[in-house]
C-alpha cells in the first residue's frame, strides 16, 4: 500500500485517509493505532465523572476487583474492567501483568531484571513491572518481535 | 531439555580436554546408550529445581538471587549423585573436572541470558523512542 504523508500546520488539521478495497487485519489495526489516542472512556473522581482521553492515561490497574486509571493529574476510578479497556483501548495500551494496562506511549525506558522481568520507568517517573509473560507481546506490538 | 544439552556440551567439554592435555585419541572417545539416558534423565530431574526456584519470577530481585543460589546448589547435587551413579566419573580428579565444568556452563548459560536480556532492552528502548509522547 502507498502511503502519502502531508505536512499540515496543526493538531486540529491531523487525519488520516485510507483507501482500501476491503478492511484487512492490518488496515484494522493501524485504524486501532491512529484512533486509540482520540478515544475517550468514562472516569471518577471525588463522586464527579470525566470523559478522560486515553492519551492521558499512563496505566491502569485493578486492585480488589475495583480498576484505577492513572494520569499525569491524579488517579481515577472507573466501572469498566480491565479485560474491557484492553478491549476498547488496543494500540499501544497492552497487558503488562495480570492486573495491569500500560500505555507504552508513556514509557520512558526499559530495563531487564536477572529474573527476566522489566522494570518500566514512566515519564512520571514510576516503576511499573511488565511480567516475564507479556515481555513477547510488548515486542510484537513495538514491531520488535 | 537446556539441562540435558548444557550437560552434554561439559561431556563435549570434557572429551576435548582429555584429548588435548592428556593425550587421548579423539577417536576413542565414545558414548554409549546408558551415557545418552543418563543425559536425558538427568536433565528431566534438574527441571524439579527449575520449577520449584526459577518459574515466579514476580518476586523482589534478591529473593530471586538467593533461589538462584539454591537452583545452582539444587542441581550440582543432582548432577553429582547422577554422576557417580551413571559412572561420569569414579575418581577424586573427575569429580573435581565435572565440578569446574558445572559452575562453568552454569555461569556461562547466565551470562548468555543476560546478554539476550540487555540486546532486548536496547531493541525495546529504541522502538519506544519512535512512539514516545512529548510531555
Amino acid at each position: 500500500m502507498q502511503v502519502h504523508i502531508e505536512k499540515v500546520d496543526s493538531k486540529d488539521q491531523e487525519q488520516a485517509v485510507i483507501k482500501a478495497v476491503e478492511i484487512t487485519d492490518e488496515i484494522s489495526g493501524a485504524i486501532e493505532l491512529l484512533e486509540g489516542d482520540a478515544k475517550g472512556f468514562a472516569v471518577s473522581k471525588d463522586g464527579k465523572t470525566y470523559i478522560l482521553k486515553a492519551s492521558n492515561v499512563y496505566y491502569i490497574e485493578s486492585v480488589d476487583k475495583k480498576t484505577f486509571v492513572y494520569t499525569k493529574q491524579g488517579c481515577y476510578d472507573t466501572k469498566y474492567r480491565l479485560y474491557e479497556l484492553e478491549v476498547m483501548l488496543g494500540g499501544y495500551f497492552m497487558r503488562c501483568s495480570k492486573s495491569m494496562i500500560i500505555n507504552l506511549k508513556k514509557v520512558r525506558n526499559v530495563k531487564s531484571q536477572i529474573s527476566g522481568r522489566i522494570d518500566a520507568t514512566l515519564l512520571n517517573d514510576e516503576v511499573v513491572v511488565i511480567s516475564r509473560g507479556y515481555v513477547k507481546e510488548v515486542k510484537r506490538r513495538l514491531g520488535i518481535g | 531439555m537446556m539441562i540435558s544439552f548444557a550437560i552434554l556440551v561439559g561431556i563435549v567439554i570434557e572429551g576435548l580436554c582429555f584429548t588435548l592435555f592428556a593425550g587421548d585419541s579423539l577417536y576413542e572417545f565414545k558414548m554409549d546408550w546408558l551415557q545418552m539416558v543418563s543425559i536425558v534423565l538427568t536433565g528431566a530431574v534438574c527441571s524439579l529445581p527449575t520449577i520449584i526456584w526459577l518459574t515466579d519470577t514476580d518476586i523482589p530481585k534478591k529473593k530471586f538471587i538467593i533461589r538462584m543460589v539454591l537452583h545452582c546448589i539444587g542441581l550440582y547435587v543432582i548432577v553429582s549423585l547422577f554422576g557417580w551413579l551413571f559412572k561420569w566419573y569414579t575418581q577424586a580428579d573427575g569429580f573435581i573436572f565435572m565440578t569446574v565444568i558445572y559452575f562453568a556452563v552454569y555461569a556461562f548459560t547466565w551470562c548468555v541470558t543476560l546478554w539476550f536480556h540487555k540486546r532486548d532492552d536496547n531493541k525495546i528502548n529504541k522502538a519506544l523512542d519512535d512512539i514516545r509522547d512529548e510531555e
